[in-house]
């Protein structure tokens, strides 16, 4: 596999998955906060 | 006037988005468009146009929803000026456009369930989808009659949408909990399955690796741009009814983050499954991998079958799951198609929904019947390409430009911030006054141009003039029903 495919590989799945997982904490933290008010 | 009708929960709301954007634009739309488009040349302009249009317009389409609290005519009045109402109207004909068609993809994934059963398509997929199921005319010139088992799928498909739709938005919420998470797990199976077959690094070489040529060319961003805004619904006028279902104090950007980058990473992944397979067809055909599939849209009919047949175990059953997780992930996504369209209706002249969504639902079922003929795959195809690459781009490019300078971009934003998790920076406001109206407006020009030259997918010339005036004609309409006074006017 070229070196170019992986690094889009890589960059697809920090940008996508990484982003997701990061803005459902971030989601999952604001309820919690909103819910102990 | 009825009442609006609120989320039960925030969860809903986000599960609803995500649905209403997770759809056929995943599993069947991006990797024909990515295949078409040369696979690893395509992903680059696919993460552009995400981050430059996708994210920031879904923030503005949420926005809009959420501040007027109104579907898409009313929120362009209200926000930005009465004489903008038509974009609203645009967008809502664009979406009209959308559910016309699509509804013929959901047919035949009925179709494909009951085939799985005894995995009809034996050893050739392509051969049983285009001759056998299909049994495809010579061109779109040639419609050749009605295939009955596709028209009997869509009149299901129809039925299932009105009734998911009457129940209202609280059902749509539940509905969709189930239509979103279960098809990742059946996902999960097939690019497991297609990572395994032989042949399939090459299918990834394909998709993965990247073609800086092809940023020279604007029929590439502009696939990518109508990829991002199918994919999402946006410009459609969905996500601006949806958010207008909102309370008033709920988060706008985080939201927007979370489904446009759940939507993405589904494409993404389930690109896997299809390029694998791909390599594995390459491999076993002997060609190369862009000769795989003669046409892109019947892409998924192809490549999905393939896999299914060479399961190790139980590949009926996993068939069957498959083709009625394209149903559920299919239905989501149209009703959200049908709902901002009725919202438009009630909205202005405050008609019932009681009378307008079934109005719409039979009208949309009788139009569909051009796309169940033998000739009705081109028509199918044309349609898509003219709603994606200009009637949902033209209204993209619309949005940024009155948002971004009549509107002004900066106090969106400043609404956005007052309640969001996520503050958003100026980049938004770059994003929506330069960046998105320049990338289309440029690739718009260049593609008008080569489409009068050459027309469009190899069809007579003839059928892209049919296109541009269907176009031309929903522009019309707009500002036809601009004119026509509504209720409290």
């Amino acid at each position: 596999m070229p070196a170019s495919a992986i690094v889009m590989l890589i960059f697809g799945c920090v940008v996508l998955y990484g982003g997701l997982i990061f803005c459902l904490r971030r989601a999952i933290k604001g309820s919690k906060k909103s819910e102990g008010r | 006037m009825e009442e609006r009708e609120r989320w039960g929960s925030r969860a809903g709301f986000i599960m609803a988005s995500i649905g209403a954007a997770i759809g056929l634009g995943n599993v069947w739309r991006f990797p024909y468009i990515c295949y078409a488009n040369g696979g690893g040349a395509f992903l680059i302009p696919y993460f552009v146009a995400l981050i430059t249009a996708g994210i920031p317009l879904m923030i503005l389409e949420f926005a809009l929803g959420r501040k007027t609290q109104a579907g898409a005519p009313s929120a362009f009045a209200q926000i930005v000026g009465k004489k903008t109402e038509w974009i609203g109207w645009l967008s809502l004909f664009a979406v009209m456009l959308i559910f016309l068609y699509y509804p013929t993809i959901m047919a035949w994934s009925v179709n494909y369930a009951v085939h799985s059963a005894t995995l009809r398509w034996g050893t050739n997929p392509q051969n049983f989808f285009f001759n056998q199921f299909l049994q495809n005319s010579s061109g779109p010139e040639v419609l050749g009659g009605i295939r009955w088992p596709v028209l009997a799928g869509l009149a299901v498909v129809w039925i299932a949408i009105y009734l998911c739709l009457f129940k209202g938005v609280k059902a749509v919420g539940k509905v969709v909990m189930w239509t979103v998470t279960i098809p990742w797990v059946i996902l999960v199976i097939m690019v497991v399955r297609g990572l395994t077959l032989p042949g399939a690094l090459e299918g990834l070489k394909f998709y993965l690796t990247p073609d800086f040529s092809a940023l020279l060319k604007p029929n590439v961003w502009l696939a990518a741009y109508g990829q991002v805004f199918f994919t999402l619904s946006l410009a459609m006028g969905t996500l601006i009814v949806y958010s207008s279902y909102l309370p008033k104090k709920s988060d706008i950007s985080n939201n927007a983050y979370i489904t446009s980058l759940a939507n993405c990473g589904t494409s993404f992944f389930a690109g896997f499954a299809v390029f694998s397979t791909l390599g594995y067809l390459a491999q076993s055909m002997g060609v190369g991998v862009p000769e795989v599939v003669k046409s892109g849209i019947g892409l998924a009919f192809v490549t999905y079958p393939t896999v299914i047949q060479l399961l190790p175990f139980w590949a009926p059953f996993f068939g069957v799951l498959f083709f009625i997780m394209l149903l559920t992930l299919g239905i989501d996504s149209a009703f959200s198609q049908v709902e901002p369209f009725v919202a438009g209706f009630t909205d202005k002249w405050h008609f019932s929904k009681k009378w307008v969504l079934p109005s719409v639902c039979i009208f949309g079922f009788l139009v569909g019947v051009l796309f169940t003929t033998r000739g009705g795959f081109y028509w199918l195809d044309i349609v898509d390409y003219f709603t994606c690459t200009f009637g949902l781009c033209l209204v993209g490019f619309l949005e940024c430009v009155t948002i971004g300078y009549i509107h002004k971009a900066h106090k969106m934003r400043e609404y956005v911030n007052e309640v969001s998790e996520f503050r958003i920076g100026k980049w938004w406001d770059i994003m929506i006054m330069i960046v998105t109206p320049v990338i289309l407006g440029i690739s718009f020009v260049f593609e008008l141009v080569k489409l009068i030259q050459h027309g469009y997918g190899g069809y007579p010339r003839w059928t892209s003039f049919v296109g541009l005036g269907v176009i031309i004609l929903i522009i019309v309409l707009s500002f036809v029903f601009m004119k026509i006074k509504g209720k409290e006017e």
